[in-house]
């Protein structure tokens, strides 16, 4: 007889990563808002870091009870989740009961809080394609069990697209497409898709960047502004060919107005140095000139890399690494195929949203609405991102050797 | 280590994954230490020139004295009733607030009643119809901006009891272009507004005093063309940074020793940065410079000499006299006195000239920014002669020897003479003269006969000592040469006649005011050429400063004559006779009590062609006859029809400079007196 080792219940590494970003998160998001009037004039409960704690608690109250459930209970309910999400996603696009904010539909007011399906599409989104992915190897290498793939993957994309939300739709796609990948897909489809998919993206762009008028692919304006100006070009391509000078230098203008947020992110970012100007002591955001509405969600980064400088940003990506490569850690001690893609989901959409986020702070990627998991204010984004860690915890507790 | 555990997995899949996470993490760390290492001083400068606005602190200026310490130009403060923007965004915001709630009601009703029309809800295509364009919300805050501060500004002029009103344009774009410098709504407060302000406006949003430091000459006209005047001038000065956002008034000396002294009464202007807000707000300041103030001046000007010129000038001559005079200490060379008439009020360039006063600026004949005692050069007529009869006494003119003038052929009872072939006018009747009777009565026959003697090169090279022809060097940038013929000229095409004019002070002889006073201290001093004094001293104005004043020394001497005193006193004597004899024409100038030498002259006037258009009257002197100190010169000019003279014009005016020198050294032996 040999007695069992002693083992870790929580993958405790991780979650010391974890407790690290939900420090910084709190305390950046008091430095970002607390600079305007309105928001100190409030009772501390009521205040914006306030609430992210608040919320920070409840993601992780409910992360910890779907760590009790074992994770095969929860893939057994995945396409039910998989198919509210979908609902929600079509709901909200109905003008009733989808509420309107900056030009997109993409929350459900349910009075105490803005619900926004698209987070929890992720996650479902995850299980779902975990359960569906996790059958026998031989069975994925059928050409209708790959579309059906993709078309699991499609659907909330295609959903989330109409909304419109860019940043989330497209995080949807290197999930999906790595989870394929490590569920063991053969290799010629990825390629195949991944060439195809690429054709198209330059397709696309090109449509949207260079085309004369009449061959350009319709999206919304603020879209096509977002790409242009991430990719260098003038608005006055795009202006009627009977243009006056002054409709001509009007475009000009809104194009500076436009690419005023990417500048002041990367303003705020590089005045930061190597070590920063000190907590609550960055002028960028008390100032305004990292716009309000944003600095605090979105552009969080830019507001923790001025204040802390380089050694910040760092200390950042650190942490962030923790949590990525424990998670694969995670997926590498999986006891089974559905832990293992369920964990990988999770690690590449984290990733991916960090990548996203933090890129286009310093201008590597054209800036779209996605959130920096943990450190952004939000109460979807914090919810949805502690859920996904939860999985992992608990796939790490219920791993191999059990 | 968790990354290369990863790794070395031999999961083909998972260890792809990493790969591509450590590649991901690479790029942003790259991308990072690009941004926030690499580029971070550009940043850093781009932070700061859309976060912090300089403006340019002017210096203080420096005070200008008279040699008592009395003050001729100095700064008041000016208070300007100004807006302080930063402190209604509060009100501005809420305005605009309650205008875009009356917007959008009209909106509702706009769009309720095309719904009513159509009898159905509009499509989104249709509402976007009555949506606000963004130029329409721009204009919407222009106007409540402008409401809020014509509010504010007709509150504050109902408490002053003086109405104010906003002027919507100007104020419009001093909003766009200077947000963080107070905007001016009433200017140059008077002691009872500012009064009435404070204690009516004291919880006031908004509006303030704004403290202004403008230069102020407070005698007004007096001694204007020796001080000059200030023009405006924010730019920058050598060694300074050029590049301010903002600058504050400042002002630079044009003429006048505001000009020559510019660097030193102006001082080093300081810098303040500013940081703003994204709206261009004021949110912290920071006076990284702080302006040096500039130095005071102390002039070797008496004042009380100074307004007795002027005065006397006025008294005589009327407020459009065109004349100057200079009184110097013939020992030091210290201009006591330096007046031209007419004058410019200084304070008008500052203060700006009323229609009246510009056309009097500008008047082609009056011309009175020129300061005639050194910028302009004059025929000096026969207060030249001594200079002729020192020449020739200094190579042996007998001073009694008796010459006879002739009488004119032509006109019974005048008297002439004739230079080769050319004849010249004798203002003396015909009889016999000596050397002192020739000064007293100038006559003409008398020194173009003994300059012809004497010869013109001794003439020049005495001239030269005497540094006619030559600058003094005041620091006023109005100074003028004059002509005195060079050697070469002499010895080329020089004829009789060219010396006979230059022996009664005519013809290629010119002078300044100032160069006779130069010229007759030296007679007076016994020969040494001084160097004018203008200035005495360059000093700080707070002494416990720990700065150095610079002091200019006195009597500096140019050249000294090398003639005998026995020529000098010769000279004395013939010129006290000139007012003190009965026959003299200087009799006007006699002050009892003061012993005075002196010459009057009269010089032609030609314009271009020759024509004679008017006199310049002359009255050069020196006293006491005793022990001299004081070298007084008067010029008056005149256009024809001209009836004045030397004597006539010019002596009653220093007669009345010479009873302010005598008033003065009464006093100064009464309150010596009191001392002991």
């Amino acid at each position: 007889m040999f007695t069992p080792v002693p083992r870790e219940k929580f993958d405790k590494l991780q979650l010391a990563a974890l407790a690290g970003l939900m420090c910084l998160g709190a305390a950046f998001v008091f430095s970002a808002t607390m600079v305007s009037p309105v928001e100190i004039d409030k009772a501390w409960f009521a205040q914006t870091w306030f609430r992210q704690v608040v919320w920070y608690g409840l993601g992780t109250g409910v992360a910890a009870a779907l760590c009790v459930l074992d994770y095969h209970t929860l893939a057994r309910w995945s396409f039910v989740a998989y198919w509210a999400a979908i609902l929600c996603l079509v709901a909200v696009l109905i003008p009733h009961i989808g509420s309107m904010r900056f030009g997109a539909r993409r929350w459900i007011d349910l009075g105490f809080f803005q619900f926004q399906p698209s987070e929890f599409a992720k996650l479902a989104f995850i299980l779902a394609g975990a359960n569906f992915l996790s059958r026998p190897v031989d069975e994925l290498k059928q050409m209708g069990v790959f579309w059906q793939g993709i078309g699991l993957m499609m659907l909330p994309f295609v959903l989330i697209l109409k909304e419109p939300d860019l940043g989330s739709a497209l995080v949807l796609l290197p999930t999906g497409l790595v989870m394929m990948f490590a569920a063991g897909t053969p290799k010629k489809y990825l390629l195949r898709l991944v060439g195809g998919v690429g054709l198209l993206a330059v397709l696309f762009l090109s449509s949207i960047l260079f085309a004369p008028e009449g061959w350009r692919v319709p999206i919304e304006p603020y879209q096509r502004n977002r790409l242009l100006i991430y990719f260098g070009r003038d608005y006055t391509h795009f202006a009627p060919l009977n243009a006056t000078p002054a409709e001509l230098q009007r475009l000009q203008q809104r194009q500076l107005d436009d690419a005023y947020n990417v500048r002041q992110a990367l303003i705020s970012v590089g005045s930061g140095g190597l070590m920063g100007k000190g907590w609550r002591q960055g002028t960028q955001n008390a100032l305004g000139y990292l716009p309000r509405a944003v600095a605090h969600n979105d552009f969080i980064f830019s507001v923790i890399a001025e204040e802390e400088g380089f050694v910040g940003s760092v200390l950042i990506l650190a942490l962030y690494a923790v949590v990525l490569f424990t998670g694969l850690r995670i997926a590498g001690s999986a006891r089974d195929r559905l832990g293992k893609l369920v964990a990988v989901g999770v690690v590449t959409l984290l990733f991916s949203h960090v990548f996203i986020n933090i890129g286009m702070n310093i201008r590597i990627m054209p800036v779209t609405g996605v959130p920096l998991p943990l450190l952004s204010y939000g109460g979807s984004s914090v919810l949805g991102s502690l859920i996904a860690v939860g999985l992992m915890q608990n796939i790490y507790i219920h791993r191999r050797g059990y | 280590m968790l990354v290369f555990d990863e790794l070395k997995k031999n999961d083909l899949q998972l260890r792809l994954v990493a790969v591509m996470l450590v590649g991901g993490l690479l790029v942003l760390f790259i991308g990072l230490w690009w941004v926030q290492v690499v580029s971070a001083r550009d940043y850093q400068s781009h932070l700061e020139t859309q976060q912090f606005r300089t403006i340019r602190l002017p210096a203080v200026r420096g005070k200008i004295l008279d040699r008592e310490g009395r003050v001729l130009a100095e700064n008041h403060p000016r208070y300007n009733l100004s807006l302080y923007l930063d402190d209604m965004r509060g009100p501005f915001d809420m305005a605009f607030g309650e205008s875009l709630k009356a917007a959008r009601a009209l909106q509702k009703q706009r769009i309720a009643a095309a719904e009513k029309k159509l009898d159905r809800s509009l499509t989104k295509a249709e509402r976007k119809a009555f949506a606000f364009k963004p130029e329409e919300l721009q204009q919407m805050r222009a106007a409540a901006r402008i409401r809020v501060a014509s509010e504010i500004v007709a509150q504050v002029g109902q408490k002053m009891g003086e109405p104010i009103t906003l002027d919507a344009k100007k104020f419009e774009r001093a909003y766009q272009t200077r947000l963080a410098l107070p905007y001016p709504i009433l200017p140059n407060l008077n002691a009872s507004n500012i009064a009435r302000f404070q204690e009516s406006y004291t919880n006031g949003l908004g509006a303030d005093l704004e403290l202004q430091s403008v230069r102020r000459y407070p005698l007004g006209t007096t001694a204007s063309h020796l001080l000059g005047y200030l023009q405006r001038d924010d730019e920058s000065q050598a060694g300074e940074d050029p590049d301010f956002n903002y600058r504050l008034p400042d002002y630079r000396g044009l003429v006048g020793v505001e000009a020559g002294f510019d660097a030193e009464l102006r001082g080093h202007a300081g810098g303040e940065s500013v940081q703003v807000n994204n709206l261009g707000y004021r949110q912290s300041e920071n006076i990284w410079s702080q302006p040096a103030p500039g130095q005071n001046l102390v002039l070797t000007i008496d004042l009380d000499l100074q307004t007795a010129a002027e005065a006397a000038m006025v008294r005589h001559q009327g407020a459009e006299a065109r004349a100057a005079v200079v009184v110097l200490d013939v020992r030091s060379g210290d201009v006591l006195a330096m007046a031209s008439s007419p004058t410019v009020n200084p304070n008008d360039f500052i203060e700006g000239f009323t229609p009246a006063a510009m056309a009097r600026k500008d008047d082609e004949r009056l011309r009175p920014q020129i300061n005639r005692a050194t910028h302009e050069n004059y025929a000096p007529g026969s207060i030249f002669k001594p200079v002729i009869a020192l020449a020739a006494l200094e190579s042996g003119l007998n001073p009694s020897r008796i010459f006879t003038v002739q009488a004119d052929p032509m006109k019974p009872g005048h008297s002439c003479i004739y230079v080769g072939k050319r004849k010249i006018e004798d203002t003396v009747l015909p009889g016999e003269y000596d050397l002192r009777r020739a000064i007293m009565r100038s006559s003409n026959s008398y020194f173009i006969t003994n300059g012809l003697l004497t010869g013109i090169d001794k003439i020049i090279a005495l001239a030269e000592k005497f540094h006619f022809g030559d600058l003094a060097g005041l620091p006023t940038r109005q100074e003028t040469k004059g002509d005195l013929p060079s050697l070469k000229r002499i010895h080329s095409g020089w004829r009789e006649g060219d010396t006979a004019n230059v022996c009664i002070g005519q013809g290629e002889v010119s002078v300044t005011p100032l160069q006779m006073a130069v010229a007759y201290a030296a007679l007076a001093n016994g020969g040494k050429v001084l160097k004018p004094r203008l200035v005495a001293r360059v000093g700080p104005q707070d002494a416990s400063l720990g700065q150095t004043a610079t002091n200019f020394p006195a009597g500096v001497i140019r050249d000294q004559l090398g003639v005998s005193l026995r020529s000098l006193g010769i000279l004395y004597n013939a010129m006290l006779a000139e007012t003190e004899d009965p026959e003299g024409t200087g009799h006007p100038a006699v002050v009892p009590g003061l012993r005075i030498c002196g010459k009057t002259g009269t010089a032609q006037v030609q314009d271009a062609a020759n024509r004679l258009t008017g006199y310049n009257y002359w009255f050069a002197s020196f006293a006491p006859f005793e022990n001299p100190r004081f070298a007084v010169v008067v010029m008056v000019q005149m256009d024809l029809p001209a009836s004045g003279s030397g004597g006539k014009t010019c002596a009653p005016i220093a007669h009345d400079i010479y009873e302010a020198i005598l008033k003065k050294q009464i006093a100064a032996t009464r309150t010596l007196a009191t001392l002991k």
